[in-house]
């Protein structure tokens, strides 16, 4: 697309509103999507209804702290505990409060047993001996009533238990310092650790470290990913569920912290990466950015996400993945994004299992891979059309309602094409069946609607702007369609 | 200059001399009480038995907060030591309790040569012959008590010492 074309189709606002037919279309259109600006603008879905929807809350150090005392607070009312002792049940029972409180009602020393903060009777011991004993650790004589110890019994000099702790809290290790005695896992507690360690600048170290250990630990918190980004998601449910952290804008998965990956689930998406590192030669070999048109040859170079060729030459229309022709790709036929299996391979040869294996993961690599690339140019393509309505707005050209529509369908092709891409490691993993075929019917349905769009955002100087919200439409109602049903919520 | 670590050690070694256990001797070496020599003697009723296998002990300042790091200078043939001499054992990593000394160290891995955990191998070779094929493994072993004598005799003070704990 020219930049000159683009231009005058910005330039121009009011191009249809000559004619009153289009203009209340138009509007219609726009009504709609004022409506739903929320589902576009920020990719934090809304509805209860939505495959997507998760609620979350971003804290600040602060909240999360306060939020974690009153966890403790209750257990400790409830049980009637010390702070010290109910945060550290907590953090082994992974927040759980009420199944904890059940569980202790029911048999006390079971749970406090199993949870390594007491000891249970027969194996407790008390190693002194004499009036003025030696310290197991250091061997250094102290009168009895200097030595101290857990419920286990072991008993050490406060020297030694201060220096233990030192060690401990250097090595980043906090709610899980054990006592010193041989293969004793009885849990220091943080009231004992604060009553030997008397090193302000340690015991601030320590309250840090151990702050971090709480929120790792909890289900229904996690710290954002992000560069230099101190806030913590606060979840209602821990799910693998899109985060979007309002502080420093990176996205990730709830439950894993990485990327998100909808419709894989957290371990077939690490499993999947693990792969496609572990082939940086196929990557290689795929990430050729050019092919020859299938009908005249002459070389092709790739610049735009779309997926629809066009040959510069000969006007071809075909398929950038399979270099089929793009008109059977409109159909119900649709088979560019379904890897068709041998179906004789049990009875073929381990060499040849082999290769088809490898033909079947490059399948899918190669689907993923030119997926992540075309939203690397749409992206791109995004940026571009956002800096050309600056430009018209601050030239008085229309305002940016009048060209919101193009930066939301920009947006809403890069986020169908980003399911889509994630669609290729969930159906790698698959087992054949029935499920599979609803799937990648889907799946196709979904990828034939993202190209249509990306066509048409590619060529928005061109694209009558009914016809374009009309796309988007469809798209984004494909992809809800294949994450209603395959999701796993 | 004396530092907790070092006067630990010396506890260590008076207590190793005081009570020395079966089997077991170690001192530390001339200069530098942060590194000990050790002997460990094969244990009665094992492929290991008179045997006389070295190691070395080195201790940090940070001990005994931290293990030290003991390794065979020996050769040895065992599912649980590594070709470079070095023991896979819980009390020396995760394990590790502050109230061992050299002694109870000493002990422990002469207890691993009676009882090889062939679960964590860190010679794979010697973990599937105990497990699959005895004879064979006490064959390889048979060959490293062999080598330890010879080690000994182009030694001098050790052997000595070592010989009277033994009998
Ligand atoms: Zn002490
Ligand atoms: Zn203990
Ligand atoms: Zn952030
Ligand atoms: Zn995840
Ligand atoms: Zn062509
Ligand atoms: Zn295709």
């Amino acid at each position: 697309m020219s930049q000159t074309d683009m231009k005058r189709q910005l330039s121009d606002p009011a191009s249809d509103a000559t004619d009153s037919e289009d203009m209340e279309e138009d509007d219609e259109y726009a009504n709609y999507y004022y409506d739903n600006t929320d589902d576009l603008d920020i990719d934090k879905p809304k509805k209860t209804d939505d495959p997507e929807y998760f609620e979350y809350t971003i804290l600040q150090t602060e909240d999360a702290e306060r939020l974690l005392n009153e966890e403790v607070e209750r257990l400790c009312s409830e049980l009637k505990m010390s702070p010290s002792l109910a945060k550290m049940l907590l953090h082994v029972g992974q927040w759980q409060g009420e199944d904890i409180i059940e569980r202790y009602q029911q048999d006390q020393r079971k749970l406090l047993t199993e949870s390594n903060v007491s000891c249970p009777k027969e194996m407790k011991e008390d190693s002194l001996v004499g009036s003025s004993p030696g310290c197991p650790v250091c061997a250094e004589c102290y009168p009895r009533d200097k030595f101290m110890g857990l419920t286990c019994g072991h008993l050490f000099c406060p020297h030694c238990w201060d220096m233990h702790f030192r060690f401990q809290i250097e090595q980043g290790i906090t709610m899980g310092i054990e006592c010193m005695g041989q293969k004793c896992k009885i849990l220091v507690p943080e009231d004992f650790l604060y009553s030997v360690l008397k090193d302000s600048k340690l015991r601030d170290r320590f309250s840090k470290l151990c702050f971090m250990d709480l929120i790792k630990g909890h289900p229904k918190l996690r710290f954002c990913p992000g560069p230099n980004c101190s806030v913590i998601i606060h979840a209602k449910e821990p799910r693998a569920k899109k985060v979007e952290c309002s502080v420093c804008k990176s996205t990730f998965c709830f439950r894993c912290g990485i990327e998100y990956h909808a419709p894989t689930d957290c371990d077939v998406i690490k499993k999947w990466l693990t792969k496609c590192a572990d082939d940086s030669e196929t990557a290689n070999y795929i990430s050729a950015h050019t092919k020859d048109c299938p009908s005249c040859h002459v070389c092709i170079e790739k610049s735009a996400g779309c997926n629809h060729m066009q040959c510069s030459k000969c006007k071809f229309d075909f398929c950038w993945m399979c270099l089929g022709d793009w008109k059977s790709h409109g159909s119900e036929y649709y088979e560019c994004s379904r890897y068709k299996e041998n179906p004789n391979i049990a009875n073929e040869s381990v060499l040849v299992q082999a290769r088809e294996a490898l033909k079947k993961y490059l399948f899918y690599f190669e689907r993923w891979e030119n997926h992540a690339k075309s939203l690397q140019l749409e992206e791109q393509t995004l940026q571009k059309i956002t800096s050309r309505i600056n430009v018209k707005v601050m030239e008085n050209e229309g305002t940016w309602i009048d060209w919101q529509y193009l930066q939301n369908a920009a947006a809403l092709l890069k986020k169908c094409r980003y399911t889509l891409q994630y669609t290729y490691p969930y159906a790698y993993y698959m087992d054949k069946g029935g499920r599979k075929q609803l799937f990648e019917y889907q799946q196709a349905q979904l990828e034939a609607e993202v190209e249509n769009l990306s066509w048409k955002v590619e060529r928005a100087e061109i694209t009558h702007r009914g016809d374009l919200e009309n796309q988007m439409d469809i798209a984004e109602k494909r992809r809800q369609t294949l994450l209603k049903d395959f999701l796993e919520v | 200059m004396t530092t907790p670590a070092r006067r630990r050690l010396m506890r260590d070694f008076k207590r190793l001399q005081e009570d020395p256990p079966a089997g077991v001797s170690g001192a530390p070496s001339d200069n530098n009480i942060m590194l000990w020599n050790a002997v460990i003697f094969g244990p009665h009723d094992t492929p290991f038995e008179d045997g006389t296998f070295k190691l070395t002990i080195e201790f940090t300042e940070e001990y005994p907060n931290k293990p030290p790091s003991v390794r065979f200078i020996s050769k040895m043939f065992h599912p649980n030591v590594y070709a470079d001499g070095s023991i896979c054992l819980d009390i020396l990593q995760n394990r590790w309790s502050p109230t061992y000394d050299v002694s109870a160290i000493l002990t422990s891995i002469q207890s691993l040569l009676h009882d090889p955990n062939p679960n964590s191998p860190a010679n794979n070779e010697a973990a599937q012959l105990y497990r699959e094929n005895r004879r064979e493994y006490e064959k390889k072993v048979a060959a490293i008590v062999q080598e330890s004598w010879n080690d000994d005799e182009d030694d001098d003070v050790e052997e000595e010492e070592g010989g009277k704990t033994a009998s």
